[in-house]
């Protein structure tokens, strides 16, 4: 079993890349299950048709905490749970994320055989809460999506410093491309630079956004469409991945010295 | 310096600041057990203390609704005219909107607000937090928030240059055996020495810490030697509970014939008194000081003394500051809440055992 946490910059991507992944990691047969940490509770939607799943934060207000009530199977048979969490500008969601993976419990997903668990946690490393996945011992490895502007890579690089104090191994970075000059090179130079690499890419492409308005994935929404191929690529990638480290994050100056270096 | 010693914490500070100001009710936004032993101390003393009892689930979603509810059950149960509503480490690390919840139980016009929680640092910030938010809400004026905010300041100074925040970690001790003491006060008096007896008391502790000049008083009398009283029991300094403390233990001494030489200070002012104190005593003959209450605030100086405290932490350093004796009196604040009189001391009543005066 690979068990694996997706972080990045808010809105970079993040849910988009682990949703397609799933479902095409589940087509090659795997059995996946797909964990959202996000208190929208928005990483499992386009499995649903765009419904959301009730959240196991919800279930555990109604004293309902057995695993099997709180995982629901979406689309091409991928597991999906959702942490939730409470409204914008109340309570506190990274505690949410820990109760939630409490009552998950890991011995669970052993029992039930998993191939790939999958972690799609909100944002940067905000508190002690968020960095649950990563520092509770639920993922094996980090994986930080980002797009080769700067702000992206910044923020990655905050979750890299995150990583290291915490001593949590990184598989890779997943590049979300946003179409600036040299983006595929700036990634990979950043991730040179922390001592990783550059897992693949995902091109900007509007079947992405057009799947999402009906609530699907690519896989659903265009079956035969080669990007789908690519989310197959970053799927073996991962699996077979073995390299995985903790990364060495660098300084604000350094960011600026390698996207600036290739305008 | 980390000081690894637990120390009074700002959030039972803020409830007994509370208690002074005469507040009804204190709803304490956070979990049951939070402030547990003080909330039973204080509802002693007449104010009631309930606790919005937030679960693992209210730290996730936020717990304001529940606040809500229970300030809507407090003006319910108890009809307060005035409700403090105190923070906690939970409520406000998690954000809680604690005075929109107070808007929206619709009890604005008598409930306040302290922001305050456990990691604010010294105690003395969550009554300096307490004061300021009833200088907000109108119960006190601008000038006695900041003469009360200026004591408690120099009581923080206090403990940590001559308290039991002085040092890194202090071991708790139950000070010297009350008999012996008790009888070299009974054996100074009967060789005819002078003893000056200060009582620089911290509020309500007072009430217990006056039994020791009124113990010491008594055995004069029986056995000479002769007692300069020196109290900061100021009727005119504080706040009315506070004025009133200073008033009981005044007529409790004048009941029993006891003349105070001095009055150094209001009972909120023990961190100031003591130097007060030791001023008035500089051109007086004496043998003996014994200082009680917030000794460590009494400056020390080259008279035999002995020191009585409330804290079992605070005996290390003042053996340090070279007193002969240190006595601790350990159940201080649970013996005097609720109380109108003078309670009765373990070394004044070592003291009676001693001169055969029970």
């Amino acid at each position: 079993m690979k068990q694996i946490a997706i972080y990045g910059k808010g809105g970079i991507g993040k849910s988009s890349i682990s949703s397609n992944l799933s479902v095409n990691l589940a087509s090659e047969g795997h059995e996946v299950l797909l964990i959202g940490c996000d208190p929208k509770s928005d990483s499992t939607i386009n499995l649903f048709g765009g419904k959301r799943i009730e959240t196991v934060l919800d279930l555990y207000k109604k004293g309902i905490t057995e695993p099997d009530k709180l995982i629901f199977e979406g689309y091409n048979g991928v597991k999906c749970v959702e942490v939730g969490g409470p409204a914008a500008g109340v309570g506190c969601a990274g505690r949410g994320i820990l109760v939630a993976l409490k009552t998950l419990t890991k011995d669970y997903y052993l029992q039930k055989d998993f191939d790939v668990i999958i972690y799609d946690v909100p944002g940067d490393v905000v508190c002690g809460g968020f960095a649950g996945p990563a520092r509770e011992g639920y993922a094996d490895e980090i994986y930080i999506v980002t797009s080769g502007e700067y702000l992206s890579i910044y923020a990655a690089n905050n979750i890299a410093k995150g990583l290291f104090n915490l001593n949590v191994k990184m598989g890779g970075i997943i590049g979300n491309m946003r179409g600036i000059p040299n983006e595929v090179e700036k990634i990979n130079k950043y991730a040179q630079e922390i001592d990783s690499q550059l897992i693949n890419v995902v091109e900007r492409d509007l079947k992405i956004h057009e799947s999402e308005i009906e609530g699907k994935t690519v896989l659903e929404k265009y079956p035969n469409d080669p990007l789908n191929l690519r989310f197959k690529e970053i799927g073996k990638s991962i699996i077979e991945n073995n390299s995985s480290k903790v990364p060495r994050p660098t300084t604000d100056e350094k960011i600026r010295e390698i996207l600036g270096g290739l305008l | 310096m980390n000081i690894l010693t637990p120390r009074p914490n700002p959030i039972v500070a803020a409830l007994y600041t509370l208690r002074d100001l005469d507040v009804d009710v204190a709803v304490l936004h956070g979990p049951s057990g939070c402030g547990f032993r003080a909330a039973r101390l204080l509802e002693e003393d007449g104010m009631k203390v309930v606790t919005t009892s937030m679960s693992e689930e209210d730290l996730i979603f936020g717990a304001s609704d529940k606040l809500i509810e229970v300030l809507k059950e407090v003006d319910e149960l108890f009809s307060p005219k005035m409700i403090g509503v105190v923070g906690s480490c939970v409520s406000m690390i998690i954000g809680e909107n604690v005075k929109k919840a107070i808007i929206d139980s619709g009890l604005k016009d008598k409930a306040f607000f302290v922001e305050i929680h456990g990691c604010m640092g010294a105690n003395t910030r969550g009554a300096i937090e307490t004061l300021k938010s009833a200088m907000d809400f109108g119960l006190i004026d601008q000038h006695e928030f900041q003469r009360q905010e200026k004591m408690l300041l120099l009581a923080t100074e206090v403990e940590s240059n001559k308290g039991m925040a002085k040092s890194k970690y202090t071991r708790p001790s139950r000070g010297d055996e009350l008999r012996i003491v008790a009888e070299y006060i009974i054996n100074c008096l009967k060789e005819n020495k002078k003893i000056a007896v200060i009582l620089n008391a911290k509020k309500e502790t007072a009430y217990l810490f006056a039994d020791i000049p009124l113990a010491i008083n008594l055995a004069s009398k029986k056995f000479g030697g002769q007692v300069i009283n020196v109290g900061n029991l100021s009727t005119e300094v504080g706040l009315t509970r506070i004025k009133r403390y200073a008033n009981d233990i005044r007529n409790n001494f004048e009941k029993n014939n006891i003349t105070i030489d001095h009055i150094s200070g209001g009972v909120d002012e023990y961190p100031v008194a003591g130097k007060d104190a030791i001023e008035y005593l500089k051109d007086k003959e004496y043998d003996l000081i014994v200082a009680v209450g917030i000794p460590q605030a009494v400056p020390k100086i080259g008279i035999e003394s002995i020191a009585v405290t409330n804290g079992p932490r605070e005996v290390e350093p003042l053996r340090d500051a070279g007193y002969k004796y240190v006595t601790v009196e350990i159940a201080s604040h649970s013996t005097v809440m609720g109380t109108r009189n003078i309670v009765l001391s373990e070394l004044g009543e070592a003291i009676r055992k001693a001169a055969g005066i029970q």
